[in-house]
């Protein structure tokens, strides 16, 4: 049968399933990514589409098996993410695949509790409420609300409003840089968040901006960044952060400058001045700053008058640099300030047009405004809506300061609609609950950038009946009007259509093209802007609470975001990589005030605001700013996770719960640095799970550094090899390939996604915050972070621990059965089947890379369906550890025999390789003297971790190059 | 031609090796001698023209019985499913056999040595010692596991009456012809 | 035989008092088989549980793999000694005193490595391959790998444990037959099959001496090889603390420490129970008292030589395991150990102590903690505080683990309190050959 034919017939059935309701096999729906005839059984399909875990929209192939998704990877050709994920883009199956997924409609009863329903009767019950108040003309009594949509369903979302005259949609982003937008808008008339060319920078200024954990666009900033950063072939770049809390992004930086909170703006001011007064910029800058006084800039920030003058100097040679700012530091009351005197910083310096470009503006330029959002909550606590729609991953009850009172107000609301398709804070207060379907199982487009058009297709038939947020408002839409498909304002029959007639005219009937690369991508061309420059008056945060207290910095967190992401248990299960903790929320408190105060780590403390009190375990920071104490937003538990994964449920684990209502004096935006707490000790404890026995390598050498001096020395004139280990045993042979790994821990930028595509790929079990504990986690690789230097200033190296496949390896001789051996491609085998449990080769790893299989872990359904076929599923009682992705290698090597020729770079790609935003890993033929992997290997920076013993492994480490003056 | 068995009973170990030699010194070989415990004047008489006990060739076998089989078992499995491990290796490849890892196999070879050793010379003992044995010889006390000595001498029964004589002499407590 | 001091016993009183000893016990023998009995029951199902829900009930962890099974394995491994080294090795050194207590040490022997094998089954993750470890003929050709220290484990323990068994047959048939006359009804029938027809006719006692010296000398080397092949379980592997050649010596000499603690406390009690205050004299006492103290001083000599040796290395790694050791989390294990086995023994400088059976028992307890601890502070503290830093961590027991090591005790027990109602636990032959032979007239007897 013809593909044309074929594709007929599927979007036919596909259309049925929609109306119909019966479930499809839509998963067969052409065109592939790699275009095949049919489905064949055991060779993987892959779909392009977007993440939609949050409004980075990074390009996502699909890998599906037999109908399943089985493992999401980074898309090549997509301009923001060019392969790489970060984890939480990895881990959006476990949402796909959520034990509590809602089953289906949901309708609340009189008894208060949730009731399954069917489809017809909710659309009816939903139809009818909206058509009651559209008769009495109430349209403006009905809200709709929904995450940042940007493309067609935002569109459609929009002329649904219109069509029944509701209000005018909101869009609600927890994290809206509306601070940028307002400033831009000031400085360079420009209401947008520019495209940050980190790549082309040579010095990167960053006042709080988190870019390599949440910040815009985290995977498209932290790639360039690398790029820009990472030593290659003599040059590296410079890093200078500002920020009251060492962040993980902070901990990247060859410079961490630690101010006090909410000083970023006065910081950046003293900078300016600085370059104003030693001519190294324009003059006319000195009209923004004639009022600053660097001394008493220096005194409120804290931060010594010579690193200001040092900072300046080194941002101002540079050719170009980059200033950036955000972060909680930097969304205070003076939010707008700071980063209109960091977007003088960039003006002053020139940087403006070339690594700062408007023109590939940010989808964030598109969030509703947060006055209009505390508006509609002024207006449903008023009673004057009276029908609220909340689109999927909205879910302010949880998200947005309890200062907002939103709970409250959507509890006002009488008929509360939720399209949530995981059970959360939100829709737990809604009278319907019409589960959309993930964005995994959806039609749909998404614009990060402009320039960048994303496309969404469904890559796998629903696993539970739900059915796209689009198509049912259609429905509704056509209900409430009477109108029927084909005619009114909403005469799609389903959103697919509606998805298909809005892409034909770019598109010209080349869609499967376009689905097949993920979108359509253009350059855009920067615009050309000019600064206005007008004195900036620096004004201190206004911080609310007991002025006594500690200034609380809520931080967006790597793992969870906004705390949508928090239903994941491997993202629960992959530490936070500064702390090393898993499971838990903490409070982090700086060492002084831990010793004052007599805190111990785990101890339980109660920290109080105007808005309430939160319970949180106390993790003790030496680098904190003493001024302030930290939590990271969005963790939570989903149900199934209690008790299988965690004890007791704690009340809250959300600072949300104690932050107030304060915005942004001039843009009005949310401000999450808003208030001061006290801390108080509640006698009690909750030990963390840090998975980190400790953070000092006890002068081990694990993660070596160099100078960049050094460096430069030995990439120009070569460093002369150390003769290779003796031996009394004959060297190894290896008829064919030996396969080896380098990672460059300079690159390493320590952002975890490694750690979870690994457990993605090899089917690793989650265990839960108990075993984690104790040293029973089952990662196949870790992400270490180890710290050098002074306490409260230290130098960070982070290491990705792994199987070293080690040639004279210590696990294999001691194995009485030869589970563990040595394939002649110079692996490290482990044969599960063989192994009976002696566990003698874990005590021997020096690397203490090898787990036990201590329990039978279970995958709770249906997430057992995401394990991938080609791994085995490990049993009680065995011994497993990484095998650098062998079902890969394998399939590489059949392709390379297939195309009749060896392997070559590229046809082998381990799950933590392609996954890299920095591309710190790289695997290969060690045999290949072409190959990338040999070459990393004779780099001057090579070395191998314990080398001393002996054990000749096969993966090669390269120095993380540490700038002098760091 | 029919043999008669007397059978002598001692209290004391002295009068026992004087019984002993006399029967010797009138040339009666052909007797058996009980005792509760292996007493070593006793065996001095007795032992003078036998043969030492043959149980040590058992013994011998056995253990390089063992060294060889544990060698082989080793080597020879090595070299069918010849694994590497820890960069040492023992493989058939058609060059030969390639690698180096005897050293551990010398411990697999000494336990089977001892292992083996010792059962044979078990086996050793059952065989030559005529065990087990299920019907009571005829001479037989149950004294003798106690603390009486027992002289059973085979003889033609025209020669009985000497017998009787000379063990009376000896100092036997209790003389029976069986 | 109250007066056994003044006269030495005839052979008659040694039938009688040795045979005494399988009299129907008391109500003390049963309250104590019920104690027994029901420790082994919660020892059994500790097991099964760790065997339904997995290794994850016993408190193992990474970095410790390994930990309070291995220990207890090792430990009982070392009790194991004593038996066959005063039946073989003092057997070729003619020492006489031996005599009263080698049956009770050989049945030590046996029960302990029975004990000491059932570990390795409940340390395996899957107990139930177990039999991978054993060379036995598969049409897939997969054979164990006899590089590995455990496989040696396999061999020298199956081995001791048959040999040992055997020597042990070998010397109870006489005693059996002796039982054999001295018994009626069905219990004479039944030692009448174990005595083989044994008659102590002088063609079987000359094969049965030649044959019993033989297998001493198989079995002397054989005492002093396995506990250097468990040793080599440590010295084999990489890890600093364990990856030492000092190893076999220091642990042969702490099994017979160990093992001659054991026999002390199963000796003393059945000869006040048994009242075999005539087989068992001072003179006994003493010898063994001596012995402890003996290999006590040179376990202490080897403890200084480790420390020693970390030191010296000037190896890093080494030097921070040690002192780690000897100061944190596990530092009152190690001084405990220090206590028992290096200072506790001293007292038997005096000579009273060595004959005071209140003394001997105290201190013997003393060196079997002490050596259980030794063994504890080789396998737990060393993986805790290893190469690589990010691991390290602290082993807690969990009740699983726990009971099944207390278990392991009553196992033993239970073997040896039935193995003393049942069989002479002392040997009435040999005791016979260290009291004079009865002679009529002196003037004769040489």
């Amino acid at each position: 049968m013809k593909r044309r034919d074929f594709f007929k017939i599927v979007t036919a059935s596909g259309a049925a399933a929609a109306t119909g309701g019966c479930q499809q096999a839509t998963e067969s729906i052409l065109p592939l990514v790699v275009p095949n005839e049919q489905i064949v059984p055991g060779v993987a399909s892959w779909f392009a589409t977007v993440c939609r875990e949050c409004p980075a929209g990074c390009g996502v192939l699909a890998k599906n098996r037999e109908g399943r998704i089985v493992k999401l990877e980074g898309n090549p050709d997509h301009p923001v993410n060019a392969g790489a994920l970060c984890l939480r883009g990895q881990a959006a199956l476990q949402g796909l695949y959520h034990p509590d997924r809602v089953a289906g409609p949901l309708m609340r009863e009189g008894s208060g509790s949730f009731a399954a329903a069917t489809w017809e009767a909710a659309e009816k019950l939903v139809a009818e409420r909206i058509g009651a108040l559209r008769i009495a003309g109430k349209g403006r009594a009905i809200a709709l609300v929904s995450q940042l949509e940007n493309g067609s369903l935002g569109v459609l979302l929009d002329r649904w409003s219109a069509a029944l005259g509701a209000r005018p949609r909101v869009t609600l982003e927890p994290f809206a840089y509306e601070a940028i937008r307002a400033a831009n808008r000031s400085t360079f008339n420009r209401d947008a968040i520019p495209y940050y060319a980190f790549e082309d920078a040579e010095v990167v200024l960053s006042f709080g901006a988190d870019f390599i954990e949440t910040w815009l666009s985290n995977v498209n900033y932290a790639r360039t960044f690398a790029r820009m950063h990472s030593f290659r072939d003599g040059r590296a770049g410079t890093f200078i952060h500002v920020e009251p809390r060492q962040s993980l992004t902070a901990s990247n930086a060859d410079e961490w400058v630690r101010n006090a909170p909410g000083t970023e703006g006065l910081l950046a001011l003293a900078i300016l001045r600085v370059m104003v007064d030693e001519g190294m910029v324009d003059r006319r800058y000195g009209e923004a700053v004639a009022g600053i006084d660097l001394n008493r800039a220096a005194d409120t920030s804290g931060v010594g008058l010579e690193t200001i003058k040092h900072v300046a100097k080194v941002f101002a040679h540079a050719q170009p640099g980059l200033a950036v700012g955000g972060g909680v530091a930097v969304t205070g009351s003076n939010a707008t300030e700071s980063q209109i005197a960091i977007n003088l910083l960039n003006a002053a310096a020139g940087n403006v047009g070339k690594t700062v470009r408007f023109g590939p503006d940010s989808a964030y330029g598109k969030v509703t405004p947060h006055t209009e959002v505390a508006a509609l909550a002024r207006a449903m606590g008023g009673g004057e809506v009276e029908v609220l729609v909340l689109g999927p991953g909205v879910n302010p009850a949880f998200t947005l300061p309890s200062g907002l009172k939103l709970a409250d107000a959507i509890r006002k609301v009488p008929f509360v609609v939720s399209f949530s398709n995981v059970p959360d804070q939100t829709s737990e207060l809604a009278q319907v609950v019409l589960p959309d379907t993930h964005w995994l199982e959806s039609w749909g487009d998404y614009a990060p950038r402009e320039g960048v058009l994303g496309l969404l297709q469904p890559t796998m038939a629903p696993i539970r009946d739900s059915r796209p947020m689009g198509d049912i408002l259609l429905r509704i839409g056509r209900a409430v009007l009477g109108t029927e498909a084909g005619k009114g304002p909403l005469p799609w029959p389903t959103f697919e259509r509606y998805v298909k007639a809005a892409w034909e005219p770019v598109v010209k009937g080349a869609l499967e093209g376009a689905l097949r690369r993920g979108g359509l991508f253009t350059d855009v061309a920067p615009v050309a802007v000019t600064a206005k420059i007008a004195p900036v008056e620096p004004s201190p945060a206004k911080l609310e609470g007991d002025a006594g207290g500690f200034t609380l910095l809520a931080y967006p967190s790597l793992r969870f975001y906004d705390g949508r992401s928090a239903v994941s248990s491997w993202l629960q299960e992959a530490p936070d990589t500064m702390t090393q903790a898993v499971w838990d929320a903490w409070v982090e408190i700086p060492a002084e005030t831990a010793g004052k105060l007599g805190i111990a780590q785990g101890d339980m403390l109660a920290i109080k605001s105007p808005q309430g009190s939160l319970e949180l375990p106390a993790y003790i920071s030496s680098t904190l700013h003493p001024g302030a104490i930290a939590i990271p937003m969005g963790h939570r538990y989903a149900p199934y996770q209690r008790p299988r994964y965690v004890g007791a449920d704690p009340r809250s684990l959300n600072p949300m719960a104690i932050l107030p209502a304060a915005s942004d004096a001039t843009s009005g935006a949310l401000a999450f640095m808003s208030v001061k707490v006290t801390i108080a000790k509640l006698g009690t404890r909750r030990p963390l799970a840090v998975l980190q026995a400790t953070h000092d390598q006890d002068h081990r050498e694990l993660a070596q550094h160099v100078d960049l001096g050094a460096a430069r020395e030995q990439a120009l004139r070569g460093k002369p090899p150390h003769g290779a280990p003796i031996s009394m045993y004959p060297d190894t042979q290896y008829p064919g390939p030996r396969w080896g790994m380098a990672i460059d821990v300079d690159a390493c930028v320590g952002c975890q996604a490694c750690v979870v595509a690994c457990q993605a790929e090899n089917n690793v079990p989650v265990v839960g915050k108990a075993s984690a504990a104790y040293g029973r986690q089952l990662h196949w690789l870790r992400l270490e972070r180890w710290a050098e230097g002074k306490p409260e200033r230290p130098t960070h190296l982070f290491l990705p621990m792994l199987c070293q496949h080690c040639e004279v390896a210590p696990c294999e001789p001691v194995c009485p059965v030869y589970a563990a051996y040595r394939t002649d491609e110079g692996l490290n085998g482990q044969v599960y089947n063989r192994c009976v449990g002696t566990r003698y080769c874990g005590n021997n790893c020096p690397y203490h890379v090898r787990r036990f299989n201590w329990f039978q872990y279970e995958f709770p359904a249906p997430l057992e369906v995401q394990l991938n076929p080609d791994v085995t599923v490990r049993q009680l009682g065995v011994m497993e550890k990484c095998t650098m992705c062998v079902q890969r290698i394998i399939a590489g090597k059949d392709r390379a025999r297939d195309e009749k020729r060896g392997v070559r770079d590229g046809d082998i790609v381990t799950a933590c390789q392609q996954t890299c935003p920095t591309q710190a890993i790289t695997f290969g033929n060690l045999k290949d003297d072409a190959s990338a992997v040999t070459k990393l290997t004779h780099s001057p920076r090579a070395y191998h971790v314990l080398e001393e013993v002996g054990t000749r492994p096969s993966i090669t480490y390269l120095r993380k190059v540490v700038r002098e003056h760091a | 031609m029919a043999t008669e068995t007397i059978l002598g009973v001692f209290a004391h170990v002295d009068t026992t090796v004087r019984a002993l030699e006399e029967l010797r010194a009138r040339g009666y070989h052909d007797l058996t001698v009980y005792t509760p415990l292996p007493v070593h004047e006793i065996e001095e008489v007795l032992e003078r023209d036998r043969p030492v006990s043959r149980v040590r060739l058992f013994t011998l076998i056995g253990g390089l019985t063992g060294i060889a089989s544990a060698f082989i078992l080793t080597i020879w499995s090595s070299l069918v499913w010849g694994q590497v491990t820890g960069g040492k290796y023992l493989q058939l490849v058609p060059g030969g056999i390639i690698g180096s890892s005897l050293p551990p196999f010398f411990i697999i070879a000494f336990e089977l040595m001892v292992l083996f050793g010792g059962l044979a010379t078990v086996i050793g003992l059952i065989v030559l010692g005529r065990l087990p044995r299920f019907r009571q010889s005829p001479a037989f006390d149950p004294r003798f596991t106690n603390d009486r000595f027992g002289v059973a001498i085979h003889c033609a029964p025209e020669r009985a009456g000497a017998v009787h004589e000379l063990l009376r002499a000896a100092g036997a407590e209790e003389i029976t012809a069986r | 035989m109250s007066d056994g001091r003044t006269t030495s016993p005839t052979f008659a009183d040694v039938n009688r008092d040795v045979l005494r000893t399988l009299d129907p016990p008391g109500n003390l023998y049963f309250a104590w088989m019920c104690v027994v009995a029901l420790l082994l029951a919660g020892f059994f199902a500790a097991w099964a549980g760790q065997v339904w829900w997995g290794m994850g009930m016993a408190g193992k962890r990474v970095p410790q793999m390994w930990a309070m099974y291995i220990t207890t394995f090792v430990f009982w491994i070392g009790i194991g000694h004593a038996g066959t080294l005063i039946s073989a090795i003092l057997y070729l050194f003619r020492a006489r005193w031996r005599t009263s207590i080698y049956r009770a040490a050989e049945a030590m022997t046996i029960f302990a490595v029975m004990t000491a094998g059932l570990f390795p089954l409940i340390h395996a993750g899957r107990m139930w391959f177990a039999y991978f470890l054993l060379p036995y003929p598969n049409q897939r050709d997969l054979w164990p790998n006899f590089r590995s220290p455990l496989v040696w484990d396999v061999f020298a323990i199956s081995t001791y444990l048959s040999i040992s068994t055997v020597f042990f047959i070998v010397g109870l048939v006489p005693d059996i037959a002796a039982l054999r006359d001295a018994s009626r009804g069905w219990r004479r029938r039944i030692y009448a099959m174990l005595a083989l027809g044994w008659e102590g006719a002088d063609t079987q006692w000359r094969h049965y001496r030649r044959a019993y010296g033989l297998l001493a000398s198989l079995a002397t080397p054989l005492v002093l090889s396995v506990h250097s092949v468990v040793s080599w379980d440590f010295a084999m592997a990489l890890v600093p603390g364990w990856h030492s050649t000092l190893f076999a010596p220091f642990f042969v000499d702490g099994a017979i420490f160990s093992g001659f603690a054991m026999v002390l406390i199963l000796a003393l009690p059945m000869r006040h129970f048994f009242r075999l205050h005539a087989y068992i004299q001072e003179k006994h006492l003493d010898a063994m008292g001596k012995l402890i103290l003996v290999t006590g001083l040179v376990l202490t000599y080897f403890y200084l030589c480790e420390i020693f040796t970390s030191l010296y290395s000037g190896e890093h790694i080494e030097k921070a395991s040690l002192f780690w050791k000897v100061t944190a989390n596990y530092a009152w294990a190690l001084w405990t150990m220090y206590f028992c086995n290096c200072v506790a023994p001293l007292v038997l400088f005096w000579r009273r102590a060595r004959t005071s059976p209140v003394v001997l028992y105290i201190v013997s307890i003393l060196v079997l903690i002490g050596m259980w601890f030794e063994r504890f502070n080789i396998i737990v503290p060393s993986l805790g505080h290893d190469f690589y830093p990010y691991t390290w961590g602290i082993y807690y027991p969990s009740p699983t683990d726990t009971m099944i090591v207390i278990g392991s005790f009553s196992f033993f027990f239970l073997l040896f309190l039935g193995f003393i109602k049942v069989m002479p636990s002392l040997s009435i032959v040999e005791v016979k050959e260290t009291i004079p032979p009865p002679v009529r007239d002196r003037a004769h007897g040489h």
